[in-house]
């Protein structure tokens, strides 16, 4: 069963910017879901209308079973939401902090206790410090541990490794496992995406619109060039010499590699794409096959829907 | 139920842990209250006095010592030089300049008309004005004087009819400015505690974005602001007790009238303000915006409120005006309660405006307070 369906939405500011353009898409009851996309792309926009906070322009968005705009008082008792900025009171304590947002849901902490207590354990010793005074890691697990404090359906974090260190932000992904075998419905947005291919299903979106929906492997599979990577002595000068390659293809930096995806077939391509290097005069290591990651995908994606 | 108190709860402990919150909430009211009544005082207690003697008379002594006499003037002496003397008034050293014309003893002595001639400097109009004043009841105080010894002089018709002006000034018995403006600064703290404070804190958890984590959560808006409400209400009447008791302790000015029922029409007064707080802080993107807006109020409500100026003396749209004014509304009720003890019938009008002001303000301030935007 669908625990978000989402038709049509629109939403402009300003009468200018489009923010979302025709979003529609669903989420299952029980699926982790990725929201991918750059800054910018209209992430917390749908965010903030999925939350009940903005109303969208147009559209039509059913949230287990509830119409989300009419029946908003009833839906906010159901969802849980992380911002993407830390917003609890930072002159309250970690404990006031969440008794406040239990009272505030009418829920109680003693019989959700079990949901949040993997995560409470750990910031539990600093229980009597002030919200504001909490490492980023730590102010993460609280503002979790708020949003799940009345054990809703559907969990929506917007950006919630955003700024956060590596170790914090596995730490983070495994949280959001376990909370997904309890099985509260998670919608996650975020800008890095090596974390998409840890959703069941991921939803790439760039100016207000979405590019593609599928699971991550899916998406991967679907890769439509033959993807290549290799080092250059100098990269500048490689990606202004590839402006020139007669060859149909698709280069960027990645790292300090360089990727190259081409559309053609390779037996023929590649010693044309040796000779073209060499003519152009470019050093470069080892060309090597490489399988596509989700970046690579996206990438692709978005450059086809230019040419569209 | 329980929802308000943990937000009553959360908004005291905020308020407790906020250093300069506390200090503006405590320090800042007695500061002003120490300092402000002082400095805001229409009585003059200097005058800057000089003479041109072109007479050089005993007379013309006489009168010049008489001021000598006086603790409000400060003689400084017989100028010479009728230009030194305009140099003086230019550079503020003297207040008023006395001018004795040739032969006043002689013309005063044969009964015929003289005239002395009275400068003052008049940048400062009321002090200009009083100085006038204190000068002509000076020397009208000698010349009568003068005339009562010397009969033989002057006839009978001659004298003028003794006429003596008393002033008794009602409710504020020596005339002093303190009693005026020492509830006048009850009021604006109370204002500036309804309005100011809760404004920027509204306005603060939108900044922070509490406002939107504490949105997404079922809770009415009506609750959130009554919870909000609450403790700044408490704040503004525990304020207003505090300057109660700095106004006695300090300024012996005791609440002539009911102090149960002051304390009743402030609640209503400090409602008003916390709405209208509450209202600037929804109009409002962040703290420095909500401050320009209360300030630009405040000031209005101030200038009309008659704190400064009397309101008799406002022009007819001053009056209209003020009809919106809650400050004035309040103020009146202040003068009246606690310099003329009045009764409440005196003050039912006040208190009715008050509270619908308190109503319609409320209203607005719950309809502006978007937890969805659009």
């Amino acid at each position: 069963m669908a625990a978000l369906t989402i038709q049509k939405v629109n939403k402009v500011y300003n009468k200018t910017v489009h923010a979302l353009q025709d979003i529609t898409f669903e989420i299952q009851e029980g699926e982790l879901f990725g929201l991918v996309g750059p800054d910018g792309a209209g992430k917390s926009t749908l965010f903030n209308i999925l939350t009940t906070l903005l109303l969208p322009d147009s559209g039509d968005i059913q949230i287990l079973g509830m119409d989300l705009i009419n029946d908003y008082k009833q839906v906010r008792q159901e969802i849980g939401y992380l911002p993407g900025t830390f917003s609890l009171y930072p002159d309250l304590s970690v404990k006031e902090n969440l008794d406040f947002f239990a009272v505030m849901y009418k829920s109680d902490i003693e019989a959700n206790m079990d949901l949040i207590r993997p995560i409470w354990r750990q910031i539990e010793p600093f229980s009597k410090r002030k919200a504001g005074k909490l490492s980023g890691g730590m102010k993460q697990k609280l503002a979790l541990c708020c949003a799940l404090i009345h054990r809703p359906k559907i969990l929506f974090l917007d950006e919630p490794t955003t700024g956060v260190d590596p170790v914090s932000r596995k730490e983070f992904w495994e949280i959001l496992q376990t909370i997904r075998t309890q099985g509260i419905t998670v919608l996650v947005s975020t800008p890095y995406m090596d974390e998409a291919t840890l959703c069941d299903r991921i939803a790439l979106i760039q100016n207000g619109k979405i590019l593609g929906i599928d699971t991550p492997e899916a998406i991967i599979e679907h890769f439509k060039g033959t993807l290549y990577t290799f080092k250059s002595a100098n990269i500048f000068s490689l990606l202004e010499a590839l402006k020139r390659c007669p060859l149909q293809c698709n280069y960027y930096p990645y790292g300090e590699h360089c990727h190259i995806a081409f559309y053609e077939d390779m037996e023929t391509a590649m010693p044309q794409f040796l000779q073209f290097l060499e003519d152009n005069q470019q050093e470069h290591g080892d060309i090597e096959p490489i399988r596509p990651s989700i970046e690579d995908c996206f990438i692709e994606i978005v450059k086809m829907n230019r040419h569209e | 139920m329980r929802t308000i108190l943990i937000l009553i709860k959360k908004e005291f402990l905020q308020v407790f842990r906020n250093p300069l919150l506390m200090s503006i909430l405590i320090v800042a009211p007695m500061v002003q209250f120490m300092i402000f009544p002082f400095c805001a005082d229409y009585e003059i207690k200097v005058l800057d006095i000089a003479f041109i003697d072109h007479d050089g008379s005993r007379i013309t002594q006489d009168i010049i010592h008489s001021f000598d006499a006086s603790d409000i003037f400060v003689s400084h002496g017989i100028i010479q030089n009728k230009k030194d003397a305009e140099k003086m008034i230019q550079h503020d050293k003297i207040d008023i300049l006395v001018e004795f014309p040739n032969q006043f003893e002689e013309d005063l002595m044969n009964g015929e008309a003289t005239r002395i001639a009275i400068t003052a400097n008049a940048i400062n109009t009321t002090k200009a004005g009083i100085g006038v004043g204190y000068t002509q009841e000076i020397i009208g105080g000698y010349m009568q004087k003068f005339q009562e010894d010397n009969m033989f002089i002057a006839s009978e018709e001659q004298i003028p009819a003794r006429l003596n002006l008393s002033y008794i000034y009602w409710y504020n018995e020596q005339m002093n400015y303190k009693n005026l403006i020492v509830p006048g600064i009850l009021v604006i703290l109370v204002t500036l505690i309804g309005c100011y404070v809760t404004a920027l804190n509204l306005v603060r958890e939108k900044e922070i974005g509490t406002i939107e984590q504490v949105n997404v959560t079922p809770i009415r808006r009506w609750q959130f602001l009554i919870g909000k409400m609450i403790p700044f209400w408490i704040l503004g009447m525990v304020e207003f007790i505090m300057g109660l008791f700095i106004m006695k302790l300090v300024f012996g000015i005791t609440v002539q009238g009911s102090i149960p029922m002051l304390l009743g029409i402030t609640a209503i007064y400090l409602l008003v303000m916390l709405g209208l707080g509450f209202f600037i802080s929804s109009v409002s993107e962040n703290q420095l915006q909500a401050m320009f807006i209360v300030l630009f109020l405040f000031i209005i409500f101030v200038l009309l409120s008659g704190l400064f100026t009397p309101t008799e003396g406002m022009p007819q749209w001053a009056h209209y005006t003020n009809y919106l004014n809650p400050m004035s509304f309040y103020m009146e009720v202040i003068k009246k309660v606690v310099l003329k003890g009045s009764a409440f019938v005196s003050v039912q009008t006040e208190t009715i405006v008050l509270s619908v002001m308190a109503v319609i303000v409320n209203t607005g301030a719950i309809l502006s307070y978007q937890e969805k935007s659009k």
